[in-house]
């Protein structure tokens, strides 16, 4: 166990350092005052008011008392009385807490909201209410902060022994006859001790604190005994003259609130080891890896003018550990006005990312290298400004998941009309008009009263629905729909299909279709591509798509089960799985599952290569085969 | 559309009974606070050297002359009359004490909490937008550090260190007694609003990193809006929600701040006065001002939970 412990400290030196003042201030709360007591209480008269020298390093008080020494002594008494209240307030706090874990299940909400009630009033006030009933002074105070503080650790107590009484191994105990205080004991203590421990530093390092705010208004420790808020009030006294007199004391008692506070957050990282998150995982990319990947994608052409959207050799990188890994690897397709493309491709296979880098969306730190052109324009020599307009007006995207895609806070009429108004400048009203019209092209009934519902009142196809409508808010020549349907039961799957089918027939829009669902694409896209391991691996008409080249496109076909197949016959599976972002085998990503895979397949990577015209393949294999046939 | 105003009805009807509840509550945990002191309360209220007809009068206007429930119940009457008692030191009434310094102190603590609202939000958005996706780490760091230490420093060493910038080391203005406002409300408002500045800031980061993160986010910035749309109109409605459920701790922690910063800058505030009645024992200034404090907190954390039940109907309503 020690060197994990150890190691643990090492890598978090403010944690050592609070542990090692902790242990300090401990020492020096035991051993000052029976050494020092004298030095403290000397009265040197003519030496009253001294500022700091080589005599009294911190100077002297009103009677001419050495500060040091006295702030040295105070340490027993700041510190001594927190330690009684905090612990008061444990054993007051882990009663009332746990305690209510035995009551019969109809008192015990009653006894926790008494301590919620109780944890809404200032600490501090009930503090001074209790010390008002004691009367002013060291014993007063210390019961006050002691009830105070109790709540809070009723309230931490009562959470976890709940959680802990809810596990199996506590209803087993009850189960087999344990009686309610053993398993108060022997379960619930047992299991939440470490917890506990935290909360009672936290305690501590609050209690200093309030005690010395009690001292400090004259209601706790007081004169001829000596604590820091005691000596804090003397200090003000005297503020012109010796500020250090208040100061230190002061800095005292934040830094030794400071140092448990601290100390109990490493207490609780050392107990509880997953607290540590570990923050270097993404790893971070020299300037120079990042210039020599951008140089080495190609220099992009610059023809086809009806092409909406044309992608060449787009690469997406993310920097990690090991270097900087390619989840999308040189990738080029256009999409033409008005047609309907279909990517399919494995979880993992980078198709949502390709979506993203389109759409200038990668997430932090992964960043994109090749050409994007939108409408004919490179977005990479666009300015921001320039960027957001095209991409806010030219392109839309539709999310998978609907339940989560919407705004809770907002009303719909606000979601839906931002992008006109902003991209458009469209006045308020006029989008409102259009967004109702569109509301109702996507067969929305009473599209107009739904304007003012929240998204949570909609149901989820309801609100794919919606988020159509809300893509197509400023004409988009390309609608990008990211799994649209994944997320929605199988009769409204295929309404929305239907939404996007009349779209791209009435107002000619592109749309670029993603899913996992083969047989989805085939039903409803133009041109189907399809990805595996973050690369283009064949590219194909819809009515092509039974005679697909690539062994893992007749693979993923083979396990589209169909109306025709044997009932009692077994459905086919692709063997193997689809291989790790970070572990892609080299040569084709595809050669571990493949039956056909040469020794050239484990090696190199193979080039997708122009079939008939209007269609790509990459594969060796395939695409040997096809020469050889064709000469 | 009866259902949502039946389970609305119901939650509202809800806060106000515990709103009552507490309220009895807490009268009869102030009204008990004199049979609690122990020993005879008029002892330790009027001291040793006094005869025993002094005794008696005392006696009689602490009330413990008589039984418990017939004092409480004349007790109860006179709060309904707004009537708290009179101070047992200078006979005057306890209404008419703390009406005048409670304003003073409702002044400092609203406009500490203002303080605490208008710089917390956005510094916690613009260090949530900065550090996203684990951006600068570096600003990450300094962040966490720095909030995490000034939202432990208690309020009265804040209030001290300030004293000690302005009064002694720059000598820009008198520590006490002063009355422009820079001096006797903008410095002590500070004291107050540091630490739970620090802690709102910290929520509302990582609350807003906790947002970005949603997927309704990534459909704004596929909308590529400007970010001040997204994020004043997409992301803080959102992490307003979180910022309430903490304000009732803030303003609890503002309360107590304000009771004990009154006194490091000596303004005559409700905080002053309570210092100095439990001081002299003057048990009835003590009991009303403990009532009246505590009526307010009550009463505010009240609203705030039926605001969050206005912002997000979702979750008030579950309770």
């Amino acid at each position: 166990m020690a060197p994990p412990i150890l190691h643990n400290f090492r890598r978090a030196p403010g944690a050592t350092i609070a542990v090692v003042s902790v242990g300090i201030v401990v020492a020096v709360m035991i051993i000052a005052p029976l050494l020092l007591t004298k030095n403290a209480t000397e009265l040197h008269v003519f030496r009253a008011n001294q500022g700091p020298s080589s005599h009294d390093w911190l100077g002297t008080d009103s009677l001419g008392r050495d500060i040091l020494y006295r702030l040295v002594v105070a340490t027993r008494l700041s510190v001594g009385l927190a330690f009684i209240a905090a612990g008061l307030s444990a054993a007051i706090g882990f009663a009332l807490g746990a305690g209510a874990i035995l009551l019969p299940r109809q008192l015990r909400p009653v006894v926790l909201r008494f301590i919620d009630m109780m944890l809404a009033f200032p600490a501090l006030l009930v503090a001074i209410f209790v010390g008002a009933i004691i009367g002013p002074g060291s014993k007063g105070a210390t019961l006050g902060v002691g009830i105070a503080g109790s709540f809070y650790i009723a309230r931490v107590a009562s959470t976890l022994a709940i959680s802990v009484s809810n596990r199996e191994y506590v209803a087993a105990a009850r189960v087999l006859g344990v009686r309610r205080v053993a398993l108060l004991v022997r379960y619930i203590l047992a299991n939440t001790a470490d917890a506990l421990v935290i909360v009672v530093t936290a305690t501590i390092s609050s209690s200093i604190v309030f005690l010395s705010a009690l001292s400090f208004l004259g209601l706790g420790v007081q004169s001829p005994q000596i604590d820091w808020g005691e000596m804090l009030t003397q200090g003000v006294q005297q503020f012109y003259i010796t500020p250090v007199a208040a100061l230190a004391p002061a800095v005292a008692i934040a830094l030794t609130a400071l140092s448990f506070g601290f100390a109990g957050e490493a207490l609780a990282r050392l107990l509880n080891p997953l607290l540590w998150t570990t923050t270097d995982g993404s790893g971070r990319h020299s300037k120079k890896d990042l210039a020599e990947i951008l140089a080495s994608s190609v220099a992009s052409r610059g023809d086809g003018d009806e092409a909406v959207l044309q992608v060449e050799n787009l690469s997406v990188h993310v920097p990690s550990n090991v270097g900087v890994v390619d989840i999308v690897s040189q990738v080029s397709f256009n999409v033409a006005r008005g047609e309907i493309v279909g990517i399919v491709g494995e979880s993992g296979s980078g198709k949502t990312t390709i979506a993203n880098a389109i759409t200038q969306l990668i997430p932090y730190p992964a960043f994109m290298s090749g050409t994007v052109r939108v409408c004919g324009s490179d977005l990479s020599k666009l300015t921001p400004k320039q960027t957001d307009r095209l991409l806010g007006t030219s392109v839309a995207t539709v999310f998978q998941d609907p339940m989560s895609s919407l705004n809770p806070a907002l009303r719909l009429n606000i979601q839906l009309t931002e992008s006109a108004e902003v991209h458009r400048r469209v006045s308020r009203s006029d989008a409102r008009q259009s967004a109702v019209r569109l509301l109702q092209e996507v067969n929305i009934p009473a599209a107009e009263h739904l304007m003012r519902r929240y998204p949570h009142e909609l149901s989820g196809g309801m609100r794919q629905r919606v988020t159509i409508a809300m893509g197509l808010m400023n004409q988009p020549a390309l609608l990008i729909a990211d799994e649209p349907t994944t997320a929605l039961d199988v009769t409204i799957q295929a309404q929305i299909m239907d939404v996007f089918q009349e779209i791209n027939e009435t107002h000619s829009t592109a749309i670029v279709m993603i899913s996992h669902n083969l047989a989805l694409i085939g039903q409803n896209c133009h041109r189907i591509l399809i990805t595996y391991a973050g690369r283009i691996v064949e590219e194909l008409p819809n009515d092509r798509l039974s005679e697909a080249y690539h062994p893992y496109t007749r693979a993923l076909l083979g396990a589209v089960p169909d109306m025709s197949q044997r009932l009692d016959a077994p459905l086919t599976q692709i063997p193997g799985a689809s291989p790790d972002v970070h572990a892609r085998p080299a040569g084709c990503a595809f050669h571990p599952r493949c039956s056909l895979a040469e020794d050239v397949c484990r090696t190199d990577v193979p080039p997708l290569v122009d079939r008939e015209g209007v269609r790509k393949v990459a594969c060796w294999v395939a695409n040997r085969k096809l020469s050889t046939s064709r000469s | 559309m009866r259902d949502v105003v039946n389970t609305w009805g119901r939650f509202v009807a809800g806060r106000l009974l515990a709103l009552v509840v507490v309220s009895v509550g807490l009268v009869i945990a102030t009204f008990s606070m004199v049979r609690l002191v122990p020993g005879d309360p008029a002892v330790a209220a009027a001291g040793i050297n006094v005869t025993p007809a002094e005794l008696a009068t005392v006696r009689h206007q602490l009330g413990v002359d008589r039984p418990y429930f017939r004092q409480l119940i004349s007790y109860t009457d006179g709060l309904i009359h707004g009537n708290l008692g009179k101070s047992f030191i200078t006979g005057e009434p306890v209404t008419s004490i703390l009406s005048v310094r409670l304003t003073s102190s409702l002044i400092l603590a609203g406009t500490a909490l203002a303080l605490v609202f208008v710089v917390a939000m956005p510094l916690g958005l613009a260090a949530g937008a900065l550090t996203r996706e684990g951006r600068h780490p570096r600003t990450n760091t300094v962040f966490t550090a720095v909030t995490s230490v000034l939202g432990a420093l208690p309020q009265f060493l804040v209030a001290t260190f300030l004293a000690f910038i302005f009064a002694v080391w720059l000598r820009v203005l008198p520590v006490a007694g002063s009355t422009p406002p820079f001096q006797s409300l903008i410095l002590p408002a500070i004291a107050v609003a540091l630490a739970p500045t620090a802690i709102l800031a910290r929520l509302v980061r990582s609350e807003t990193l906790n947002v970005l993160a949603q997927d309704y986010i990534r459909t704004v910035r596929s909308k590529r809006l400007p970010a001040h749309i997204v994020y004043l109109r997409h992301v803080l409605p959102n992490v307003l929600t979180a910022a309430l459920t903490l304000a009732g701790v803030i303003f609890a922690n503002v309360i107590a701040g304000a009771v004990i910063v009154e006194n490091v800058f000596a303004r005559n505030g409700i905080g002053t006065e309570l210092v100095s009645a439990v001081e002299t024992h003057d048990y009835q200034v003590v009991q009303g001002t403990i009532l009246v404090l505590g009526l307010i907190v009550v009463a505010v954390n009240t609203f705030i939970d039926l605001s969050l039940g206005v912002v997000d109907p979702k979750s008030g309503l579950r309770r």
